[in-house]
């Protein structure tokens, strides 16, 4: 079984994909890093050199004035006002200034769909490339079970997710402590937020440090990222193309990005994966796209769909004819 | 590539594999299962306010100091910090401004712990208040009668009152400049009749800062006198850039006669 996983990784190595996906994450990091320093700037040409508490009450009643044309966002920017008050109220700074600050705001924001994206590059053609090369007769005659043969190519995927953040979690640290100054690991995240209602209930805030934050962020990332690319490993094996995979996966994705915003009285979404891949948002505090909507339930359906993923996947390729 | 690579390359995802698990695993734990540690938020120490910097500039208020009908979202406040740092002065401008608020709002928000702080820091702080009090989103037009307009005054110039109480109490050494009101309706229907009540109101603001030292009432009646059209704002109430302007200058002389607070 190991020499199989570890012929899968050569193969997927020698692609160089993750070349491409470094270099996918150094660009785009560098665009949101330039845009970060370049939004600080900004701020301190309008309110001159002020500590972050002036900042952070001067953003509080920019929110304030918007409230009254913030139309369908009214709600959540409200949330995000109390959640701001909070923070000053209890003196705990919401961006220490420094890499993990961040890093913190970059993965929240990529989790979603940039970070699943990446894995897709790897995922997607896993099985089909080797279909339309016609090199997966060579990998069948070899004398182990398919189902071994496509366990090893799945753990192969399993390991690929985790170089995939690890890229991420690297490149991200590298550059930002490069412009923000490598500090702030410790400095306090509030977290335990809950929406009930369309109110914000801070009654189980609590503090933790910004590594740990970071580590359960990456954690969730990873899974999240796990679950896109499970599904974009079964697309690759029910479809010959991996254009055609790639195209329905992206479609997925793009479609769950504009229903969270559209889907709140629609309840049965919920069950949609792709719904549910913002569990970001529970450790932040903002509200899920429908009401009712917690962690667990996300995760759970989550792996229901991950399971059936590779229940599918599995049964499909020990059956198929393959010629 | 090498197959020996290969292999601490599996080896190596093996173990940040292992890494993420337990990233997961904890934010399962944490989040789903509870962390076990109760809050252990401490009541926040008292901020000293940062000694030695250049002065501050805070703007209170309502819908002026915020801004609205400036095209380039600026308002008076914006404005006179250009001018301020065009003559040299180095000064920070926080603008508290929110839209819509009246006096008993801007009570209320002097009341919030980092808003009385930043007051408490500031070397000049400028006020707009009572536009919201006196037209009531209109209400105050249909209904000018002398009786219902002291009714307002009265109410408005007690909460002023607290206000100015609560920055002297607050800031002790700061220079309040208060704005008064100029009449956007002059050139309607009743137009003499709100102009008179604006007046009225500004002369019982006067009265009221009078009470206080290093209080400024700034008269910006006058200013919106003639050719009020071309100084507001299309709907009619707010000033536009041009109007901000005026005001913004007004205050710009009045500080730089000061030598300068800031």
């Amino acid at each position: 079984m190991i020499n199989l996983v570890h012929n899968e990784m050569m193969k997927l190595l020698g692609k160089r994909r993750f070349l491409i996906i470094g270099i996918i994450i150094v660009v785009l990091l560098a665009l949101f890093a330039y845009a970060q320093a370049r939004q600080s700037e900004a701020v301190k040409e309008r309110l001159g050199e002020v500590d972050w508490r002036t900042e952070l009450q001067q953003q509080i009643v920019d929110w304030q004035n918007r409230l009254s044309s913030a139309g369908q966002w009214r709600e959540q920017l409200e949330i995000q006002i109390d959640q701001y008050q909070y923070y000053l109220d209890h003196d705990v700074n919401p961006s220490e200034p420094g890499a993990p600050s961040f890093m913190r705001g970059f993965t929240e924001n990529s989790a979603e769909l940039f970070l699943p994206l990446l894995v897709m590059i790897v995922a997607v053609d896993l099985v089909s490339s080797e279909r339309s090369m016609g090199t997966i007769k060579l990998l069948l005659t070899r004398p182990v079970s398919r189902s071994a043969v496509l366990l090893s190519k799945y753990i192969a995927l399993v390991l690929s997710v985790s170089i995939v953040i690890f890229l991420f979690a690297l490149l991200s640290y590298l550059i930002s402590a490069l412009m923000f100054g490598n500090k702030g690991w410790t400095a306090p995240v509030l977290t335990g937020f809950e929406v009930r209602g369309g109110e914000l209930d801070a009654s189980g805030v609590r503090l933790v440090s910004q590594w740990q934050y970071l580590l359960q962020q990456f954690g969730l990332a990873w899974f999240i990222s796990l679950v896109v690319g499970t599904l974009s490993f079964m697309l690759s094996i029910l479809m010959r193309s991996s254009a055609a995979g790639m195209g329905t996966m992206l479609a997925c994705l793009i479609s769950g990005a504009i229903l969270s915003n559209m889907v709140s009285s629609w309840d049965s979404a919920k069950y949609l994966f792709m719904v549910n891949l913002g569990l970001m948002d529970y450790m932040s505090g903002s509200p899920p796209p429908i009401e009712g909507m917690t962690l667990g339930f996300s995760l759970t359906v989550l792996a229901v769909w991950m399971a059936a993923a590779l229940a599918a996947s599995f049964a499909v390729f020990t059956r198929k004819d393959i010629y | 590539m090498h197959s020996k690579k290969v292999r601490y390359m599996t080896a190596f995802a093996a173990v940040i594999c292992l890494a993420w698990l337990v990233g997961f695993g904890w934010t399962v734990k944490d989040y789903l299962i509870g962390s076990g540690r109760g809050v252990s938020l401490a009541a926040p120490a008292e901020q000293p306010a940062p000694e030695g910097q250049a002065g501050k500039v805070v703007a209170l208020g309502d819908s002026l100091t915020r801004g609205t009908g400036d095209d380039e979202g600026k308002g008076y406040a914006g404005y006179l910090a250009d001018e301020l740092k065009e003559e040299g002065f180095r000064a920070s401008m926080v603008n508290l401004g929110i839209k819509g608020l009246t006096s008993a709002g801007l009570l209320e928000q002097l009341g919030q712990k980092e808003i009385a702080r930043q007051v408490g820091q500031a070397d000049i702080v400028l006020l707009t208040i009572g536009g919201n009090d006196l037209f009531l989103g209109g209400q105050t037009l249909s209904d000018l009668s002398a009786a219902s307009l002291a009714k307002l005054e009265d109410a408005f110039a007690a909460n002023l009152a607290s206000i100015l109480e609560t920055i002297r109490s607050a800031n002790p050494a700061a220079t309040v400049y208060l704005l008064g009101l100029y009449d956007p309706f002059r050139e309607l229907e009743d137009g003499a009749e709100t102009s008179r009540a604006v007046r009225s109101w500004n002369a019982r603001t006067m009265e009221t800062i009078s009470a206080y030292d290093d209080m400024v009432f700034v008269p910006t009646y006058d200013l919106f006198q003639r050719n009020t059209a071309d100084y507001l704002f299309t709907d009619r109430f707010h000033p536009n850039g041009r109007g901000y302007r005026l005001m913004a200058g007004r205050l710009a002389a009045l500080i730089a006669e000061e030598g300068g607070a800031p």
